[in-house]
């Protein structure tokens, strides 16, 4: 559905942000984008927004150049949730704040009751729709924020540090609940730093580095232990079940987490004691 | 003008906008203006203020050319519009050319204001870029829902609650940390003492001469 090609960026006086990055993102896809600091993350994102226009290349939704439109105009395909939820909460209910977006859009009354309920129904929303949204806690606000990409029924979800601010149960929560919009059709591109959530999570993994794609496939191949060096030269972090899955005498292949790694480890245990046993395997 | 000390370049600030008030004759004026240019031009912040100088420009040709109508004469609408911009220019050279720290200590220890009032001043104006930013990223959040500024006045009028009530929001909660980790790194306390070279030295009082004999000019001239 998406289609960077050969795209450029720089900020004004300063070093290119982009060097000639091309990306295609299929419908359903669950990318997980990630880089050191100043890599490029949110600027491509950015792009993909309309946030910014590149300096050179083109970005296409659906074949369609968009380099005329804008945030408003393709907020209908592709949602963007920031860091920072408060940026962009200040209505007096939820309900009312996930509205925003339908409100800009005139749609009837009934469009926009549809699509608030069921973008509060889809973030597990609907028990505090009348609470007051800067009363919740950041995991619920950072929800709030999705509802409300989420109002508008985009195909692509993008996410710049979802998880930041928040303890291992609220990342878990959300978590799940990106796993579960995935695999109801929406695509999801997952800025993170967290590798550990990278892993677990996106099927696909796209690194920056310096401005370049450096890695775009399989997340599991990039933890890969003969990947592995180049992964922490592009400032990432190998996550501990990749790293021990690599150290293992017997290649364990794919593994995603601890639970996938112990079971792993079990059978490969079991597969030897077999063997030693002469029983067959 | 950065090798000066603070209260010498708040000084000169001070004096070009009463200047800047005495006089109604567009040439003196567009004098100072230069004279403000060229010490921007040797502080070497040239680069830095080409762009808000040139969204001057603009906004004083604007303010000078909307009095037309009104039967103002042109010499005094020229006037008006360089009057704003000397000014505006006036502090836009202070600032980026005095530290923030060295003009607060400037002004308790040696214009004698107190230093929570100090304190306030520069603080505020330390917080200046900080907020633009934050409206930047408000604006680019919203955008992101569907939001587009209406046509009608009203609406128009109306929807930018839509940006100003989380920079508010914002602003109250990011003021409460900010009153919390200044209490907690001793503000307030009865006894402070300031890092910074604020002493004046020879060429401070040459600019001090200086600034006394152009007043003295400005007065008689007009």
């Amino acid at each position: 559905m998406l289609d960077i090609q050969q795209v450029s960026f720089a900020y004004p006086g300063h070093a290119p942000a982009l060097k000639e990055v091309s990306l295609t993102v299929a419908a359903g896809d669950f990318i997980g984008l990630a880089g050191r600091n100043g890599s490029g993350k949110t600027t491509l994102t950015r792009l993909m927004v309309g946030l910014a226009k590149p300096v050179s290349g083109q970005v296409l939704l659906d074949g369609q150049n968009t380099i005329q439109c804008g945030p408003a105009t393709m907020a209908r395909a592709i949602g963007y949730v920031f860091q920072n939820p408060d940026r962009q909460i200040f209505r007096d209910t939820v309900a009312q704040e996930v509205a925003f977006g339908p409100e800009q859009m005139e749609w009837s009354d009934s469009e926009r009751a549809e699509a608030v309920a069921a973008a509060l129904n889809m973030t597990g929303l609907e028990s505090v729709a009348a609470a007051y949204p800067r009363g919740l806690t950041r995991s619920f606000r950072q929800r709030v924020a999705i509802a409300s990409a989420l109002a508008l029924k985009p195909r692509l979800l993008i996410l710049d540090e979802p998880t930041s601010g928040q303890d291992a149960e609220e990342k878990a929560q959300l978590m799940n609940l990106l796993d579960q919009l995935n695999q109801q059709g929406i695509g999801v591109i997952l800025v993170t730093h967290d590798m550990e959530l990278l892993l677990a999570h996106s099927r696909r993994a796209v690194v920056l580095h310096q401005g370049e794609k450096v890695f775009d496939g399989p997340t599991e191949e990039l933890f890969a232990a003969a990947a592995a060096t180049q992964v922490t030269e592009w400032g990432l972090r190998v996550p501990d079940v990749a790293a021990v899955a690599g150290k293992l005498e017997k290649p364990l292949g794919a593994v995603r987490s601890v639970e996938e790694l112990a079971d792993r480890i079990e059978g490969q245990l079991r597969g030897d004691e077999r063997e030693k046993s002469g029983a067959p395997v | 003008m950065k090798n000066l000390a603070p209260l010498c370049n708040l000084l000169l600030t001070i004096m070009l906008s009463v200047w800047t008030v005495l006089l109604w004759d567009p040439l003196p004026l567009a004098a100072l203006l230069a004279l403000e240019l060229m010490l921007i031009g040797y502080a070497g912040q040239a680069g830095k203020l080409a762009r808000p100088i040139f969204g001057l420009t603009l906004v004083a040709g604007f303010f000078a050319i909307i009095q037309l109508p009104f039967d103002v004469a042109v010499p005094t609408a020229i006037a008006s519009g360089l009057k704003m911009m000397v000014m505006t220019v006036a502090f836009l050279l202070l600032f980026a050319t005095t530290k923030l720290p060295g003009l607060t200590a400037a002004l308790v220890k040696q214009a004698h204001i107190p230093y929570e009032y100090a304190f306030l001043f520069t603080s505020a104006l330390r917080f200046v870029p900080d907020f633009l930013a934050e409206s930047q990223a408000v604006r680019e959040a919203q955008t992101c829902r569907g939001y587009v500024p209406s046509r009608n006045p009203v609406k128009r009028l109306i929807s930018y609650a839509a940006m100003v009530e989380p920079m508010v929001l914002r602003a109250i909660s990011r003021s409460e940390t900010m009153a919390m980790s200044l209490e907690l790194r001793g503000f307030g306390s009865a006894r402070r003492t300031f890092s910074q070279q604020i002493e004046f030295r020879g060429r401070d009082y040459l600019v001090l001469a200086v600034l006394a004999a152009l007043t003295a000019v400005v007065v008689i001239y007009r």
